[in-house]
């Protein structure tokens, strides 16, 4: 029986045994989110920036599903603007028709999202890289058309408003953060199993991953499904909390900052994805259109992300999330190193 | 009629890997569950144990009855006080090392840590000895407690026999009922197979028949009317001149290329006869054949360990949404997979790579790793696209070893590109030599080697001297 083990676990080791658990971060996330709207009803921070948190929160549950059709599976997309924006009219517009409930009104996104998904994911069977990004956005801008010219469903260049509807602002921050938890633990496990070794693998390889079993066919739909059916929810959570959906947001400038988004965190751990979103999105809602300068001028926030993307291309090519864990692992050895001299110093060596 | 009798017979082939593959989960995951719960239990009477002595030392002391367990953690509580005052006298001596103090403090300093120490150790003895000596009553408590342990082991141990018989019953009666359905499907397989045209176009002895197989890429034909056959359990090399063909028959066994004319048959786990030209690339490895590439194609974004488990992808019998949910049944899968992938490293001497990422590690190293990749799959037919290539002289003494070994203890057959001749020459049992896609000769190394046209092919004929 070993003393010195059970002797040095103590309760608060025991604690911090239980924080190594993979799950323990994402529930962290999502609660550290849940108290920024906790302290905005208590008056402690702005309204804006809670928003800014909600948006955030849901555009990152896009940058997840974006991160596996990218990272894992390698296929370019951008379309995922037209993809948000779906999910928003097919709320808004059930919703405010047929008075659903949101449960509702995702099942049918869902389902929507799965067609729309395989549809793209047989076009990407034939065609590979800058060719499938442009596909993709070709296929973004006719959705969008769609919402700008369909008025009777769309409400056309106005926007769509559902205010009154559904349910209150504080409830729907609520759900996208519970969702937002479900969702980085889903797309922690695919990632993590044989579907997220696989789709790597097709990544890295078409001919080995072949070889080795894997169907093309059926991971490439699978990733452009996942994709689709995030992108989906997410635009149904941002109706339900914002009320309002406009043609203009879902153009390419929000595919490519979803885009900068994951490239800048790092597409591999959902670690990184936050990072990413919250720097892009959140940088530019939370902090610099607090600005007047940058609130009139909203083009400038957009340098911002540029200058980004460059610096951690050039220095960084894993994404933030990357710089993070060598950050950490070279001051953990450093504190090692520096800890042990002191020791030898203090006490003589051995 | 006969294509519904093939599709009939694809149909049954794949429920029987379905089958086979939860036969293989139900056997292998048997121990590994065992030995998680057995463990998890030692562990959990191990900490009842500690809790148990830590409260009870002082009526240990007490009673007289230090010994064992106890003893130790009395023993490593005085330990931690000497240590800590150890260290004190050490920073001490550094400190005079380094003449920060005058020699009659220092004197003055070390009696006073040794009064402290002292002091120390003479509080711990008496926290036991302080309160009123009672000896019958900490005996009886100690009594007690020991009970109540014991009885808690016992049901612990008893929980874990039902547990483990539960998982023994559960695991037999599925391992029975999917034994009875292997036999019934094979049985109506082995029905089909007396009506199947395609059983006599392999001998009993062979696993793999080509039959005038051609490959045209536009005016040029890279694979001209090519049959042979490769033996079952034998190593089978290919040899030829650079632009032979040889990589483009070994994509058209694999179904990278579909072969323009010729039919390939191959005879399966289930000893079926197929015609592989109606298999898609992905099914090839369900029917038993593996394949490695000339250029190192591994998943560098993956640790060894893990480019191991791509290459048993098509065991897991799991499905995406058990994926999404991260099931126990996938965690078990995973368990057992990672099993199989350890036996196979340490099999092939690659365990102390196991953690690192392939970019980077020597190229024989990755060579090794591909080979590993392809025993994950219970391969029946190994396709090997230049092993050696790359190597240095003493890897390639390695590399026959290690073929030769795959070959007796994995029971597989084994088919190879080689362009070194001595690899070639020294360990297959047949050899074949193509030139510009036409066959030169068929036989063994020996006859090769005597062979005119294969000399011809490599060193120029009489007329080019």
């Amino acid at each position: 029986m070993d003393y010195q083990k059970h002797m040095e676990l103590t309760p608060i080791k025991r604690f911090l045994g239980l924080t190594k658990h993979p799950y323990f971060g994402f529930v962290v996330i999502g609660l550290f989110l849940a108290l920024g709207q906790v302290l905005g009803q208590f008056g402690v921070i702005g309204t804006s920036l809670v928003r800014s948190f909600g948006y955030t929160s849901i555009y990152m549950i896009v940058g997840l599903g974006f991160a596996l059709l990218l990272g894992y599976a390698g296929l370019a997309s951008l379309g995922t603007a037209g993809f948000v924006g779906l999910g928003t009219y097919i709320m808004g517009y059930l919703a405010k028709t047929h008075d659903l409930p949101l449960i509702l009104v995702m099942m049918v996104g869902i389902i929507i999202a799965i067609l729309v998904g395989l549809i793209v994911g047989f076009i990407s069977l034939r065609i590979e890289g800058m060719y499938l990004a442009i596909v993709t956005l070709g296929l973004s801008e006719i959705f969008n058309e769609v919402f700008k010219n369909a008025y009777s469903i769309t409400n056309g260049t106005n926007g769509l408003s559902i205010f009154g509807v559904g349910a209150s602002r504080e409830i729907a921050y609520y759900t996208a953060i519970g969702l937002l938890i479900l969702m980085m633990i889903v797309t922690f496990n695919v990632m993590k199993s044989p579907t997220g070794r696989a789709m790597l693998a097709m990544k890295n390889s078409d001919s080995a991953a072949q070889a080795m079993g894997v169907s093309i066919l059926k991971y490439r739909l699978l990733a452009f499904i996942f994709a689709t059916v995030y992108a989906v929810i997410a635009g149904v959570l941002y109706i339900n909390y914002a009320k309002f959906t406009i043609p203009t947001t879902w153009s390419l400038a929000y595919s490519l900052n979803i885009l900068a988004a994951v490239i800048v965190g790092g597409s591999s751990t959902i670690f990184g994805i936050f990072l990413g979103t919250f720097l892009i999105f959140g940088l530019n809602l939370g902090i610099l259109q607090q600005f007047e300068f940058f609130a009139t001028n909203g083009a400038y926030s957009v340098i911002f992300n540029g200058a980004l993307i460059i610096i951690v291309i050039m220095f960084y090519p894993g994404g933030l999330s990357k710089l993070v864990l060598t950050l950490s692992h070279k001051i953990k050895k450093a504190f090692k190193k520096y800890k042990e001299k002191w020791l030898a110093y203090k006490y003589g060596e051995d | 009629m006969e294509k519904i009798d093939q599709i009939k017979r694809q149909q049954l082939i794949k429920q029987l890997d379905q089958i086979k593959g939860n036969l293989e989960f139900y056997q292998m995951n048997l121990p590994i569950q065992k030995a998680y719960l057995t463990s998890k239990k030692d562990q959990k009477i191990e900490r009842l144990t500690f809790k148990k002595d830590q409260k009870l030392l002082k009526h240990y002391i007490r009673s007289g009855k230090l010994e064992g367990y106890p003893a130790t953690l009395y023993q490593s509580k005085i330990d931690k006080i000497n240590q800590s005052y150890d260290l004190k006298i050490r920073a001490l001596k550094q400190r005079l090392k380094r003449k920060e103090k005058p020699l009659a403090d220092a004197y003055q300093d070390l009696e006073s840590i040794e009064l402290k120490r002292k002091h120390a150790l003479k509080k711990l003895a008496e926290v036991f000895e302080k309160t009123s000596p009672d000896r019958k009553s900490s005996l009886n408590i100690i009594e007690k407690a020991e009970e109540k342990l014991h009885s808690k082991v016992e049901k612990i141990e008893k929980s874990l026999l039902i547990r483990i018989e539960k998982l023994d019953k559960n695991t037999q009666d599925k391992i029975a009922s999917l034994e009875a359905s292997y036999q019934t499907h094979h049985n109506t397989l082995n029905t089909l197979k007396e009506t199947d045209a395609l059983e006599n176009a392999l001998n009993k002895t062979s696993i793999l028949r080509l039959e005038h197989v051609s490959m045209q890429f536009g005016g040029l034909k890279a694979v001209n009317d090519l049959s042979f056959d490769v033996k079952e359990g034998e190593i089978f090399g290919l040899i030829g001149p650079n632009g032979a063909g040889k990589t483009t028959l070994f994509n058209c066994i694999t179904r990278f290329y579909r072969a323009t004319e010729g039919n390939i048959y191959y005879r399966n786990h289930y000893d079926q006869v197929i015609s592989l030209n109606d298999y898609q690339v992905h099914r090839i490895i369900h029917e038993g054949i593996v394949r490695t590439f000339q250029n190192v194609e591994l998943i560098f974004e993956l640790s060894v360990l893990d480019n191991l488990l791509v290459g048993a992808h098509k065991n897991y019998q799991t499905g995406f949404f058990s994926h999404m949910a991260n099931t126990k049944r996938l965690r078990a899968e995973e368990k057992v997979q990672k099993q199989k992938a350890l036996d196979i490293l340490s099999f092939l001497e690659l365990t102390p790579y196991m953690h690192m990422y392939p970019l980077g590690l020597p190229y024989g190293i990755l060579k090794k790793v591909e080979l590993a990749r392809t025993l994950m799959s219970h391969p029946k037919l190994i396709i090997l696209d230049e092993p050696a290539a790359g190597l240095n002289d003493h890897e390639t003494e390695q590399l026959k070893e290690t073929i030769k070994k795959i070959r007796d203890t994995y029971q597989t057959t084994i088919f190879l590109v080689e362009h070194d001749m001595g690899l070639v020459m020294d360990i297959c049992d047949t050899v074949c030599a193509i030139s510009f896609g036409k066959m030169l000769a068929i036989g063994t190394p020996q006859e090769i080697q005597q062979n005119k046209l294969v000399r011809e092919a490599y060193l120029g004929g009489e007329a080019d001297v």
